[in-house]
């Protein structure tokens, strides 16, 4: 609903009471989704219920595992990040069959456990273990299941077809939360049974979008809370086809059956392409065999760049960064912590093979053009960051380089810092140029 | 999603009024893959250069000798590696005080005449020597069809005068604004470079380096022309040049790096596919057959529509 | 204390020693050129020192000047001090040239229907039957002759002793002052005898440059006389940041004394011209932006430039003349606008008031342009307000051959397509010295219509013609050569000039777009444009469309408001309707932050174009230009 629509629902009498200057200040908010309908005490159950239905998330969530490595999906409202967000990244869970060598279990659960990888100031992880009876003996799987738990609090996904394996492993790690996969229509009574006596969220597995919700429909009636849905395909491109059917329905509310979080197994399908498609496309979670560490690297960079919130980009820790080793008497060069100026300036001063200190400044991820026009990046911000990077003790001279957006600010900062500014390019392309003509 | 990505003509064979072995019409898309009629599959491109000094390392060590044999890079490129297009990168024009346009010229002849792929032709970033060389290179692949680059928002004249002089195609590049690769379109467009001549570079950041800003604007491109912006309605072309660079490839351990190299191109150019690329450039030779292979499998869907 | 002459006019002041040569000639009512605020910045404020002991920092500042000059006695007022008696000369260009100041109101049809009245009564004397207070005898004949009930009029401690003597010197015959103000009514004044056609009211528009002022009968309810002149504050800063920065370093006191003589100024001169007593002006309405009218008001407004922005006044104000300093009658009411936020001010008020838009059901757009625009969307039930900084290119600034609207600016030009020549008007029809905003945004319509630039506004120096030609940075187009230039040399404008154009009209579009996709509306819903301020005024409407500065409506649909801010303070002044609905106004407007729109970017980018990347919503425009790229087509093909 757009803002008008909402605000002619509303009582029009700007009383403030919602917290809102306005009453089309409140619409306006409502209208993206940044407030609940429920703060103005005047709306009627009915406008209320209206409102509120536009609002939440059409798909729903799912919550796996339980303590600090538990992680939610779903919760998603558009086809293209760009029109808002993603909000839940995939879980990537790594699959151990429980007819390896117990110890082989443990070490594998361990590495998952233990992977991070640091960039620009996240921490990437592998989110769990993926069990798979291969054994056909319930026995074994419980006993395997046991042995990923003693490896801390790594959420688990237990998959067999077998509701008998998934009651024996049930019992010892049931408590645990994980996902059971699958429900499908031979077995999806026991199975929902099992997810509701636990609690633990269930996917269905069908080859159709009509199965998929008749099977969701059931096991929830049977009262399973959270259920994900497995489109069985067969290839990346089954996948990619059948997720984006599958999040078009449920953006749209065409089918609220179909508004669950999906499921991939990317171990028949080609390993690289389909998690790469699963992150590109709608997955919830990924199940994927053992991984050599470039590919889990560049998995988890691509997960990390495809959920990143378009309107809050990835900031860089402001401070000083030596670019290309420098000595005292290297230029230092003023920017910003909106992480593409930082990296393409970087790009630039690395190939053009120029010693120089990066100096980062907080401007909360904004542009050095946003920056500026906000009034975020001031005089005032560069002498508090000279002063608490100790900039004056890692270079000899006091000559401050400032992008070509912030010219306006020259003198401002010349007067508040004491060093001397020169008006760099506007663009990070002619900066090797401008440092190497400078000189 | 009702409109249609407009096709454009690359390379061009004997009947064509070319020399090469094939010719491609990239566009036609109605939908993204997945979500419908997503046309022919994207093309492959390897890329090479003239000058290799400025070349990713990883590359030099993978193809060796052929680092300084154009005709034998692109050979490779074509009956080694599997590529669809060969793209050439006249680094040489980057270079300081360059000042030999010729050279350029005669680069282009050479692959064009070692190699029956159709050729992408990236010329200088200089407006200096834009004219002169885009003159060459345009006249070396008179007929062929080449996909001539880059134009951008400050300099467009000069590449789309030598397209239009000697029929070529232009890849208009903006920095990864999906504003500004429309207004860039309407730029060539009202110089006179008709809409199924150009094709849209929107800049391609590397896998961890912006590529989320890549991939999106890429989405927004596709979405908005599916939608009906006929100024964005042409097929797009990425290319994450910087990909091999990146410091997890350069500080990868010794065992580790020509993977890594791969799959930091390979992530990148099979998202952009999925995004609606009409063609992916890459420039370790092992990450084509991967790419082929997971891009033929994208293609082999089969959805519930 | 040393006494220093100016010339050319020999104005005196006298300073104590060591005061700067600035200072003086505030004092002597000099209005000099002090863009900086008086922080030696700028170099505008030249001065030749005749004689006289003076200091001036010859090492600091010496590389404004050549040798020759500094051994002339050549110096910046702001940093030279006097310590004795001494002859100053001052350059013209240093001092504030008179520019076109806005003066037009809106003609008013509203029924004058004033907030203050005056009642002349003939009271009966007290007797032993009859012992009434005075007080309660003169507000029963106020009540008797029409005026509110006596229990609802205040009378302060002032007019208690007033009362008794006037009463009994004018022998009962006396005429009483009562206004409306916030909570009641109020008695201002008594007078002995019958002075009731002696009731006037002044309209103030107190601007960041200029002072407008309208007197009124507001017994006749007719307009006596206007009366305009400089905001005496330009001497510490030429913009609303550096008075604020000024206010930050000195404290208010000065500025809030300057902003009253500035008002003070401008209502002798139009109570001079009307003939009559300042004395008998009972009230004046002030509309001014949220600065000018914290600083008049003698507010601190240092916390206003910062995150997040907030104004310590925003609603109406009301106080007495006697405590701003004001040299009208000292009892009487000053009224200041509401605010809204630190940019949405009294003047945008008074715009929006002006304009009507908020009595009606459709949506119009109300756009005020400076340095800073402000921009307003909505009708009777909800309106949507933001403001940004447009950067100072509209107004001359940021463009090589830029200047305001002063004798000499280009302010009109046209480009024949066929030959690619201009023709041009200036101010006073003096040879050109420069181009004024108006002048620019008709030279870059012009421009693009004869396909001299493209859409991003490069100039096409593929063009073989004698205008075009590449400068020493940029290439450039010149508008007037040496021949028919006021200046010594052509007047061009560059690729660069161009380009701060764009960036400036894309601010203000994209601004519009902002609030027009907020509220879900686009711009065929639009009944009305309305622009505000000088820049407004003078502008070419069609032109203004056609580079993209406001959306595109049909013409009949773009409305000058004149000075919107001298005629809503106007209508505020005779009108207690008008008055009254300020305050309603200003709550209804929701304000949004632009710098935290998510969208304002990749919408500044889009506007970043002539008219903008989405040509569909410029759909004359488009039509237009097409045909031009077709005429000239051919030429350039070749």
């Amino acid at each position: 609903m757009k803002a008008l629509e909402v605000y002619k629902l509303l009582p029009k009498t700007n009383c403030k009471e919602c917290g809102f200057p306005t009453c089309l200040a409140f619409a306006m908010k409502l209208a993206a989704g940044g407030a609940g309908p429920e703060r103005c005490p005047y709306l009627d159950e009915e406008t209320k219920a209206l409102l509120g239905g536009a609002t939440r998330p059409p798909v729903r969530a799912a919550t796996v595992g339980v303590g600090a490595r538990s992680f939610t999906v779903g919760e998603e409202i558009v086809m293209f990040r760009h029109e808002k967000t993603f909000y839940h990244r995939p879980g990537i869970m790594v699959c151990a069959d429980d007819t390896s060598p117990l110890e082989e279990v443990r070490r594998n659960a361990e590495e998952v456990r233990d992977l991070v990888v640091h960039r620009v100031g996240q921490d990437l992880t592998l989110d769990g273990i993926a069990l798979r009876c291969e054994s056909g003996d319930p026995d074994r799987f419980a006993a395997a299941s046991m042995v990923v738990g003693e490896c801390g609090d790594l959420p688990r996904l237990l998959i067999t077809a077998d509701p008998g394996a998934h009651a024996a492993a049930l019992k010892v790690c049931g408590q645990f939360l994980p996902l059971i996969h699958a429900a499908t229509a031979e077995n999806h009574e026991e199975m929902a049974g099992l997810a509701k006596r636990y609690g633990c969220p269930l996917v269905v597995r069908a080859e159709t979008p009509e199965e998929l919700a008749d099977l969701a429909a059931r096991c929830t009636a049977a009262g399973v809370r959270a259920i994900l849905l497995d489109p069985a395909p067969r290839t990346v491109g089954d996948f990619v086809a059948r997720a984006s059917h599958l999040r078009e329905h449920a953006v749209k509310r065409a089918s609220p059956d179909l508004g669950y979080p999906l499921y991939l197994d990317t171990t028949t399908l080609g390993t690289d392409a389909a998690l790469a498609a699963g992150i590109l496309r709608y997955a919830g979670v990924i199940a994927v065999p053992p991984l050599p560490r470039p590919s889990l690297l560049a998995a988890l960079t691509l997960r990390q760049n495809i959920y990143t919130d378009p309107q809050k980009p990835i900031q860089v820790t402001p401070g000083i960064y030596p670019v290309n080793n420098p000595g005292r008497d290297a230029p230092v060069l003023l920017s910003v912590n909106f992480s593409l100026t930082y990296f393409t300036l970087l790009g630039y001063l690395e190939a053009g093979k120029i010693p120089c200190y990066l100096f980062v400044v907080d401007t909360a991820g904004l542009s050095v053009l946003t920056a500026v026009a906000g009034g975020k990046l001031d005089e005032d911000l560069v002498k508090k960051s000279i002063e608490s990077t100790g900039l004056a003790g890692t270079v000899d001279h006091r000559t401050l380089i400032i992008p070509g957006y912030a010219a306006p600010l020259s003198g401002r900062i010349e007067d508040a810092t004491g060093w001397n500014v020169r008006v760099g390019p506007r663009d990070a392309a002619e900066i090797a140029e401008f440092l190497e003509k400078g000189e | 999603m009702t409109e249609r990505i407009t096709e454009v003509a690359v390379g061009a064979t004997r009947t064509e009024g070319g020399t090469r072995t094939r010719s491609y019409r990239v566009g036609g898309a109605s939908a993204l893959p997945g979500m419908g009629d997503a046309g022919a599959r994207p093309l492959i491109a390897l890329e090479i250069c003239d000058d290799p000094a400025l070349w990713p390392v990883v590359v030099l060590e993978e193809v060796g000798d052929l680092a300084g044999d154009l005709s034998g890079w692109a050979k490779a490129a074509e009956e080694r590696w599997g590529a669809d297009l060969v793209r050439l990168v006249l680094t040489s024009t980057r270079r300081r005080g360059f000042d030999d346009p010729a050279s350029s010229g005669k680069a282009v002849g050479e692959v064009l005449a070692a190699t029956g792929l159709p050729l992408i032709v990236e010329g200088s970033i200089d407006p200096a020597l834009d004219t002169g060389v885009f003159r060459r290179c345009g006249e070396a692949g008179e007929g062929e069809r080449l996909l001539l680059g880059t134009a951008e928002a400050e300099r467009y004249r000069s590449v789309a005068a030598a397209a239009l002089a000697y029929g070529h195609a232009v890849l208009a590049q903006t920095p990864i604004d999906i504003n500004l690769a429309k207004q860039l379109n309407i730029l060539l467009r009202e110089t006179g470079v008709p809409h199924d001549r150009i094709v849209i570079d929107p800049y391609t950041g590397a896998l961890g380096y912006g590529f989320e800003y890549s991939y999106s604007v890429m989405e927004r491109v596709r979405t908005a022309a599916l939608a009906g912006d006929a100024d964005l309605a042409m097929p797009v072309i990425s290319a994450a040049q910087d990909s091999l660079t990146v410091r997890e490839v350069r500080e990868a351990p010794e065992g580790e790096r020509v993977e890594t190299a791969v799959q930091w191109e390979f992530y990148a150019a099979f998202s952009a596919a999925v995004a609606g690329a009409g063609i992916v450039c890459v420039r370790h030779p092992g990450t084509v057959g991967m790419l082929r292979e997971a891009i033929a499998d994208l293609w082999g869907g089969e959805g519930w529509r | 204390m040393p006494v220093v002459t100016f010339l050319p006019g020999y104005r005196k002041a006298r300073v104590p020693q060591g005061a700067t040569v600035l200072e003086a000639a505030q004092k002597a009512g000099l209005v000099m050129n002090v863009v900086c605020g008086g922080q030696g910045k700028c170099g505008k404020c030249i001065v030749r020192i005749e004689n006289g002991e003076t200091n001036f920092d010859r090492e600091k500042f010496g590389v404004l000047f050549a040798a020759a000059e500094l051994d002339a006695g050549v110096c910046l007022a702001c940093q030279t001090r006097v310590f004795s008696d001494a002859r100053i000369d001052v350059p013209a260009q240093t001092l504030v040239q008179e520019q076109k100041i806005l003066v037009d109101a809106q003609p008013l049809d509203i029924p004058v229907h004033p907030s203050v009245r005056k009642y002349a009564l003939a009271l009966s004397p007290p007797t032993l039957d009859d012992p009434s207070s005075d007080l309660a005898r003169l507000l029963d004949g106020v009540e008797h002759a029409g005026g509110p009930a006596a229990t609802k009029v205040y009378a302060p401690l002032e007019m208690l002793r007033k009362i008794p003597v006037v009463l009994r010197h004018g022998r009962w015959r006396c005429t009483a002052t009562v206004a409306l103000v916030p909570g009641g009514y109020r008695l201002i004044n008594v007078e002995e005898g019958g002075t009731a056609a002696r009731l006037y009211g002044a309209a103030v528009d107190l601007g960041t440059t200029t002072v407008v002022a309208y007197l009124w009968d507001l017994a006749g309810g007719r307009v006596l006389s206007t009366a305009s002149n400089y905001n005496r504050q330009i001497s510490c800063g030429e913009d609303i940041l550096s008075r604020v920065n000024y206010a930050k370093k000195n404290g208010t006191a000065h500025l809030q004394e300057l902003a009253a003589v500035s008002v003070n100024t401008a209502l002798t001169a139009a109570a001079d011209a009307a003939g009559i007593d300042l004395e008998d002006i009972y009230e004046v309405m002030v509309a001014g932006n949220t600065v000018m009218t914290h600083l008049l008001l003698g507010i601190d407004p240092a916390y206003m430039i910062a995150e997040p922005y907030v104004p310590v006044v925003r609603r109406t104000l009301s106080t007495t003349a006697q405590r701003l300093g004001l040299s009208v009658a000292p009892t009487a009411g000053v009224f200041t606008f509401p605010a809204v936020s630190n940019f949405i001010g009294g003047d945008i008020i008074a715009d929006i008031l002006t304009s009507g838009m908020a009595d009606q059901d459709e949506v119009s757009l109300l756009i005020d342009i400076g340095t800073n625009f402000e921009a307003v969307l909505g009708g009777r039930d909800w309106m949507l307000a933001c403001a940004g900084a447009a950067g100072p290119a509209l107004e001359g600034g940021e463009v090589l051959f830029g200047m305001r609207a002063n004798p000499g600016a280009i302010e009109r030009v046209r480009v024949d397509e066929a030959t690619l020549e201009p023709a041009f008007e200036t101010i006073n029809r003096v040879p050109p010295v420069g181009i004024c905003g108006s002048g620019l945004i008709d030279l870059l319509a012009g421009l693009i219509r004869a396909c001299v630039i493209d859409r991003t506004g490069q100039i096409n120096t593929g063009i073989d013609h004698p205008r075009i030609r590449m400068g020493r940075h940029f290439p450039e187009y010149v508008v007037a050569r040496e021949d028919e230039s006021g200046a010594g040399k052509d007047i061009v404008i560059t690729g660069h000039d161009i380009r701060n154009l764009i960036m400036s009209k894309a601010a203000v579009l994209a601004a519009c777009i902002t609030l027009m996709d907020a509220a879900g509306i686009s711009h065929g819903d639009l009944a009305t444009v309305f622009f505000s301020g000088a820049f407004g005024n003078y502008i070419d409407k069609e032109n203004a469309v056609t580079i993209g500065l406001i959306p595109e409506v049909p013409l009949d649909r773009v409305r000058n408001l004149g000075n919107g801010a001298v005629t809503g303070a106007n209508q505020a002044l005779v009108s207690r309707e008008r008055r009254k609905a300020l305050d309603r106004i200003a709550r209804t407007i929701t304000y949004i932050e632009l710098n935290a729109d998510p969208g304002f970017m990749d919408r500044y980018t889009q506007s970043c174009f002539l008219p903008h990347t989405d040509l569909s919503l410029f759909p004359t425009v488009q039509r237009v230009l097409e045909e031009c790229r077709l005429r000239r087509g051919a030429q350039w093909q070749g």
